[in-house]
């Protein structure tokens, strides 16, 4: 196709007429064109298709499948599921992924979540929401998938050990709980359920890889969940988790003491989540033997599973407390059922066949083998139930109530004393205590009386005393001996003198003729007034008579 | 119509050329221009087949061109990709109709019209539709026009993915479909280069030249 001249033609250009180079560029176009075509087909994968409650934040071309982080597929159509219960999410898988598309490969929405355990997906609030998707092991599954509507708190994929937890009480555990192993976290819940048939709660925990070998079969489980106050028999304990525990719950796992590690726990082991520390302890306690206790005092602060200890040594522990066992309804005596292990108090530890053991109890109820109930603690008004020998006791035999056997029981401890109490209060009670306390009475009034005269001489005594104290105090008083003694001497020489030898005598002799010459003068005077009264104003009528001289006077 | 024709001698006639260089007229048989030493053609070699040819592949590369995403638009992580038609079509949902048009004007119709109007110019040089000289002349005139604007997407395209790296936040990428756009243009581009509109005038005087003849055949007898 040369372009025609206009001037003469020219045959010889129409030989030029050859395939020309420029349709290289059309086949280029062509080759590109399709290359690139078909390379963005081909980098699409495969089609998926994945049932949610709510498509909240999903948007159809925009919102992208994630496995871990990395962009695997995007959200193509976003649609209401035919009975509107649900919505179906179209995912365009890239190419190359089909790999993730396993049976057991899980698929949930990355949203914000704020919770007490952690905080994820901060970067949704920017970004919006993105699928993720956590590949399977199983086999190359299907294209339709139903997600989860919580995010698992470990991916599958994450090597670790994933097992079983059962608990009664759900606690403040919650999905992300952390597990602990020494106050060390090593593990987190990842998922629970309550199964209804059982009443159980079932917990799937997860523990890393590198701290899988401290599970043994043997080993304990307790939660740890906020501040835990137990008031038992010891008094008050406080355990308190780590902060984030506290908060949002966790578990604790540990080998008892004295335990041997079993075997490695397996993946999808089943353990037992004990309420708290003790419970795990205690959880090990296997009772060989069951024991009914008829007591006949209130068994107020005995509680199920109180310890049962024997001189101090916990063999085991209440069973139930109920009226059920009482076979004798009449004796209103309180039928607590104790489990016990008996091969506590063997130092082997051995179990020997319960007719021994049946043997040896009654041997020593024979030998006064008694249960009380006793004050554990005086703060919390816990009690136990201790086994003693009380040699003094009647003797008794075992005796079988039902199906258990029976130790006889003693009233104790409080109640023991109360009843002392009770019985000296009985015998005072009866005394004629009426007529004693008048006479008493009585009594005690002139005992009063008594007292107060006592009381009055007393102090009659006691002023007397001090004068006298004052009088012996006296110098005067101290020099009297001497005085007495001089006196004396004194007293001595007039004695002599007064003696028939000395010179007194005769004095006195003289004065006494003299007095007895002036007492008869007196009588005659005192005739003279007699007879003649006036005598004594007029003088008397001399008589004539010569007056006798008296002699000299002294 | 055919009055310059007619009076003036075509320099084809004459044995002259124009310099595709230079523009200097010259006489072919000297090889070269004299001026500037550029080869001297009377008209551009091989020009219908080489503008078709490129006008098929520019044909070619339209389709990945409006089928492959041009741009994708990364905001704080998340890809946002767009042809040029969900682009068209989400500013026209926006209410931005302005833009909307400008969109389609530069990036849908005008590479179309383009490869419209020069496989109409290789036809028309070739005789196979009938046309006029006024009519051809607005057409090639519209084709040299247009090509000028239909890069306006690449344009827009290169300028926000040198001026949109906000790094994590917001970042805009060139994707396969711009490639193919550039293309589309590029190759329209050469297309309309290569083709050479004296081969229209040719072709009109050889018409008119057999319609004479017929004339004069039918005049003579």
């Amino acid at each position: 196709m040369s372009e025609s001249e206009p001037t003469a033609s020219k045959p010889e250009l129409k030989a030029a007429q050859r395939w020309n180079i420029v349709w290289v560029v059309p086949i280029l176009a062509i080759f590109i064109g399709g290359w690139m075509l078909w390379k963005n087909v081909s980098s699409k994968g495969s089609e998926v298709q994945i049932r949610f409650e709510t498509a909240d934040g999903i948007t159809a071309g925009k919102t992208e499948v994630k496995c871990r982080s990395v962009t695997v597929g995007k959200v193509t159509k976003v649609e209401l599921s035919e009975d509107l219960q649900s919505v179906e999410i179209m995912c365009t898988m890239d190419d190359g992924t089909d790999h993730l598309l396993r049976k057991g490969t899980r698929f949930w929405v990355v949203r914000p979540r704020v919770s007490a355990a952690d905080v994820s997906g901060l970067g949704t609030l920017l970004t919006g929401v993105y699928i993720e998707l956590d590949p399977g092991t199983g086999e190359m599954g299907p294209t339709r998938w139903k997600g989860l509507e919580t995010p698992p708190a470990t991916s599958r994929s994450v090597p670790g050990l994933r097992m079983t937890l059962v608990t009664e009480e759900a606690g403040s555990l919650s999905i992300g709980s952390p597990i602990y192993y020494r106050g060390f976290e090593v593990g987190r819940i990842e998922s629970r359920k309550l199964d209804p048939e059982r009443r159980r709660i079932t917990y799937s925990a997860f523990i890393g890889e590198e701290y899988q070998v401290l599970v043994r079969n043997n080993t304990k489980f307790w939660n740890t969940s906020g501040i835990d106050v137990a008031a038992g028999v010891d008094g008050f304990k406080l355990r308190t988790p780590s902060f984030q525990a506290m908060v949002s719950g966790g578990i604790s796992f540990a080998l008892l003491e004295g335990d041997k590690p079993g075997p490695q726990a397996l993946d999808g082991a089943v353990f037992d989540l004990h309420e708290d520390a003790d419970a795990a302890a205690s959880s090990t306690f296997e009772p060989t033997f069951e024991l009914l206790l008829l007591f006949d005092q209130s068994v107020r602060g005995l509680r199920v599973s109180a310890p049962v200890e024997y001189r101090g040594i916990v063999i085991g522990r209440v069973k139930n407390i109920s009226f059920d066992y009482a076979t004798d309804r009449e004796s209103h005596r309180i039928p607590v059922l104790v489990e016990v292990d008996p091969s506590v108090l063997r130092a082997s530890g051995d179990v020997i066949p319960k007719e021994d053991e049946i043997r040896i109890l009654a041997d020593a109820i024979n030998k006064g083998l008694r249960a009380t109930i006793k004050t554990g603690s005086y703060l919390t008004g816990a009690m136990f139930v201790d086994f003693d020998y009380y040699p003094e006791t009647e003797t008794e035999e075992l005796t079988y109530n039902g199906e258990y056997p029976v130790l006889p029981t003693m009233v104790s401890g409080l109640a023991q004393i109360e009843m002392k109490l009770a019985s000296i209060m009985e015998k005072i009670d009866a005394l004629p205590l009426d007529d004693a306390v008048t006479k008493i009475a009585s009594a005690a009034d002139e005992a009063t009386t008594t007292m107060a005269e006592s009381k009055k001489a007393l102090a009659q005594i006691e002023g007397a005393a001090a004068a006298a104290r004052e009088t012996m105090e006296n110098p005067e008083f101290k020099a009297l001996p001497a005085d007495v003694r001089s006196s004396l001497a004194a007293l001595d020489k007039s004695v002599i003198s007064m003696g028939p030898e000395g010179n007194i005598q005769g004095d006195l002799l003289r004065t006494l003729d003299e007095l007895r010459n002036a007492i008869r003068s007196m009588e005659s005077m005192t005739d003279t007034i007699k007879e003649k009264p006036n005598s004594l104003l007029f003088g008397k009528e001399d008589s004539g008579n010569p007056r006798p001289k008296a002699a000299p006077r002294r | 119509m055919s009055l310059p024709f007619k009076e003036v001698k075509r320099g084809a006639i004459q044995g002259l050329a124009a310099c595709h260089t230079c523009e200097k007229v010259a006489p072919v048989q000297l090889g070269k221009c004299p001026r500037c030493g550029s080869h001297l053609h009377l008209r551009k070699t091989d020009s219908i087949t080489r503008t078709l040819a490129l006008v098929t592949a520019a044909t070619l590369m339209y389709i990945p061109a409006n089928i492959l995403p041009i741009m994708g638009f990364r905001e704080l992580g998340v890809l946002t990709e767009s042809t040029i038609i969900s682009g068209l079509i989400q500013f026209w949902e926006m209410g931005s109709y302005p833009i909307a048009i400008v969109i389609f004007t530069a990036s849908i119709l005008i590479p179309f019209l383009k490869i419209g109007a020069l496989l109409w110019l290789c036809a028309a040089a070739k005789g196979k539709v009938p046309h006029s000289a006024k009519v051809l002349g607005k057409v090639y005139w519209i084709t040299e026009l247009l090509g000028r604007w239909s890069m306006v997407d690449i344009f827009v395209v290169a300028i926000l993915v040198t001026m949109v790296q906000l790094g994590n936040y917001m970042t805009v990428t060139p994707l396969p479909g711009a490639l193919a756009f550039a293309g589309v243009v590029i190759l329209t581009m050469f297309a309309a280069m290569s083709f050479d509109p004296k081969l229209l005038w040719d072709q009109l005087e050889r018409e008119e030249a057999i319609k004479a003849e017929t004339e004069k055949t039918s005049d003579s007898e």
